[in-house]
């Protein structure tokens, strides 16, 4: 028991190292991009400036400091939630990222929901029946998913389901114009309109939300279905299980135990991509106006204002790192092994 | 039993094209070499074909659809898009080779040294590599893009930044075996300088799986290069290239004017398909091997 506690809290530990370690590289990088290879000083004073403006925002902003001190203070300012001002919406970059995030996160995750609930399935089954229909239709579409560029594969969809068909709204945000957002509760339409209890408005928010999800579902699911699949046929080949086949197990209980074995690659794989979507819906953004945080980033750089972009940047590293750290202990809790060795 | 008069009676190794038939079938290599050697072939010729000027708009044609005239239509600026697709096939395969290149260039070599000397350099390039997995790659593109200048070498030099972990990864896997190799050890025995032991006997043998995964990347290239361009980074209109052109019709589709993304869309699915297929077939070489 003391020696079970020991072991997870040292496994803990060293994860949650890793964690800070990454996240320090992270914001390492962001301070090179924004202070070395691109000058901020530019970005502040704008178009028209003398020699003196110049110095005055150099030593106000601190760039005649050493270098270290430079990014002390930067990194000062991110940990106080201090990402900058955006200069086309004049807020503080933290306070749009806060309002865009909700958007970003309802269509990531139902991009993602999709994806898995038709990849590990597809997945297992088609590691039971290698030669099977379902197997072959499975790798056609992971393929398929894996070679469509996103965008294009939007507006592919956007012209046959809505300028030819007209089965979906056109691809212009959230929710009908006409009805305007919920109330807000928790930021995602497709609940906060239920919470109102306005079915209108949830069927819209759903309509506007299929395309752009399926879309994100299309081209990630892939690395899901493959991994499930390959892992599946690994385990199934395994001595353990050729073991209690020839015990004679029945087939359902020797097929629960390949799947509990193949679940680890699995999570860790659907964290990733969850983690990979948050700022992977970027161009699936733009081609559906959907208001989130890759549309914000695009919007910022059409306005030479990268603060926004940085602050995005940061946002979705720090959340594909927690995502990364929850599947490690998510993995750890089914697989004793993961906690020592990992 | 099979041999003939003339054929050497010598049992011949069989060759990389003839073991990845044995492996994969003959009809699904020859269709997929095939048409990604088309593409590259139509690529290259694409000056010499009689073909629309690639970048001189026309007002009075501006979205037209597909006719004899323009098999493909033309954009928004009255360019001939088929002209444009084949050119683009340039643009796009230069550039994400260039960039998938420059990738290998600096990190097999890491992913070498890291391999063979261990310890806290290899801790080092290890952790640092996992760090850049997890980056908001197209984002990040964007930023730097934004910071550094808007332009076609550093979109390359972006995406050979994202190549690099990549091939060190790789590497570092490939070589880990190889250190306890005879040869390896032979070499070192034989007073070689540990830097010349790496880069003269371990690296060259990290090559087959290195090409076995350059297809892959380049298909990975192209998408990001596309990627970029669709929001106006990178390569800017009228250069030919498949997310610009498919950003200029983009805006036409939702009143059903499709020829003008769908047609470049199209190239780049296809060619990223064969990629990632000629990668499959190389990749299934090494495992046999392995």
């Amino acid at each position: 028991m003391l020696d079970s506690m020991r072991e997870w809290g040292l496994f803990l530990l060293r994860r949650f190292a890793f964690f800070l370690i990454a996240l320090f590289g992270v914001s390492v990088i962001t301070f090179v991009v924004t202070h070395k290879i691109g000058n901020p000083v530019y970005l502040l004073v704008g178009t028209r400036y003398n020699q003196e403006m110049l110095d005055n925002i150099v030593r106000e902003i601190g760039l005649d400091r050493p270098l270290h001190e430079q990014y002390l203070r930067y990194a000062g300012n991110l940990l106080q939630g201090n990402l900058g001002t955006s200069r086309f919406s004049y807020n503080p970059v933290l306070f749009d990222i806060r309002n865009r995030l909700p958007a970003t996160l309802e269509l990531s995750t139902w991009a993602l929901a999709m994806g898995v609930v038709w990849a590990v399935p597809a997945g297992v089954l088609a590691a039971l029946r290698p030669r099977g229909m379902l197997a072959r239709f499975a790798d056609l579409m992971a393929r398929t998913g894996v070679s469509m560029p996103g965008f294009w594969l939007g507006l592919l969809l956007i012209f046959i389901f809505f300028a030819e068909l007209h089965w979906f709204p056109a691809p212009l945000g959230r929710i009908a114009r006409s009805l305007g957002p919920p109330e807000y509760v928790t930021g995602w339409y497709t609940i906060d309109t239920l919470l109102a209890g306005d079915h209108a408005s949830f069927a819209s928010s759903v309509s506007h939300l299929i395309l752009p999800a399926l879309t994100l579902a299309i081209t990630t699911s892939p690395s899901t279905l493959q991994i499930t699949r390959k892992r599946m046929q690994e385990v199934l080949q395994s001595d353990y299980i050729r073991s209690a086949r020839a015990f004679g197990l029945p087939t359902h209980k020797v097929y629960r135990y390949a799947l509990r074995n193949t679940l680890g690659p699995v999570i860790t794989m659907i964290a990733m991509t969850y983690g990979y979507l948050l700022s992977g819906t970027v161009l699936v953004e733009v081609v559906f106006t959907w208001p989130g945080l890759g549309l914000y980033a695009v919007d910022a750089m059409n306005h030479s204002d990268y603060e926004p972009i940085m602050g995005v940047v940061l946002l979705s590293s720090g959340f594909y790192l927690l995502v990364y750290l929850a599947s490690d202990i998510i993995n750890a809790l089914f697989d004793p092994r993961v906690r020592i060795e990992g | 039993m099979n041999a003939t008069a003339g054929e050497p009676t010598v049992a011949q190794r069989p060759t990389l094209m003839q073991r990845m038939m044995r492996a994969n079938g003959a009809m699904r290599v020859r269709l997929n070499f095939g048409l990604l050697a088309l593409i590259i072939l139509l690529g290259l010729l694409a000056p010499l074909l009689p073909l629309h000027d690639p970048v001189r708009p026309n007002p009075l044609h501006r979205f037209k659809p597909p006719s004899v005239e323009h098999p493909f239509g033309t954009d928004g600026n009255g360019m001939d898009v088929l002209s444009r697709t084949i050119h683009a096939i340039r643009t796009d395969f230069a550039l994400a080779l260039s960039s998938v290149a420059l990738g290998i260039i600096v990190g097999a070599p890491l992913g070498a040294l890291s391999g063979y000397f261990g310890g806290r350099l290899d801790g080092a390039i290890t952790r640092v590599t996992e760090v850049f997995q997890g980056f908001p790659q197209i984002l990040f593109g964007m930023a730097v893009l934004a910071a550094a200048g808007n332009n076609m070498v550093n979109l390359v030099l972006i995406i050979a930044f994202y190549n690099v972990p990549v091939y060190s990864k790789m590497v570092r896997s490939v070589t880990l075996p190889l250190r306890e190799a005879d040869f390896v050890q032979a070499a070192r025995v034989a007073g070689n300088s540990p830097l010349s032991v790496v880069f003269r006997h371990v690296l060259p043998n990290t090559l087959v799986p290195v090409f076995s995964q350059l297809p892959l990347s380049c298909a990975y290239a192209a998408q990001m290069i596309a990627g970029l361009s669709f929001i106006g980074l990178g390569v800017a209109i009228p250069t030919p290239e498949w997310g610009s052109m498919i950003q200029l019709g983009a805006n036409q589709m939702v009143f059903g004017k499709w020829w003008a993304s769908i047609f470049p869309g199209l190239a780049l699915f296809i060619s990223v398909w064969l990629l990632n297929n000629v990668s499959d077939l190389f990749g299934s070489l090494v495992v046999r091997r392995g």
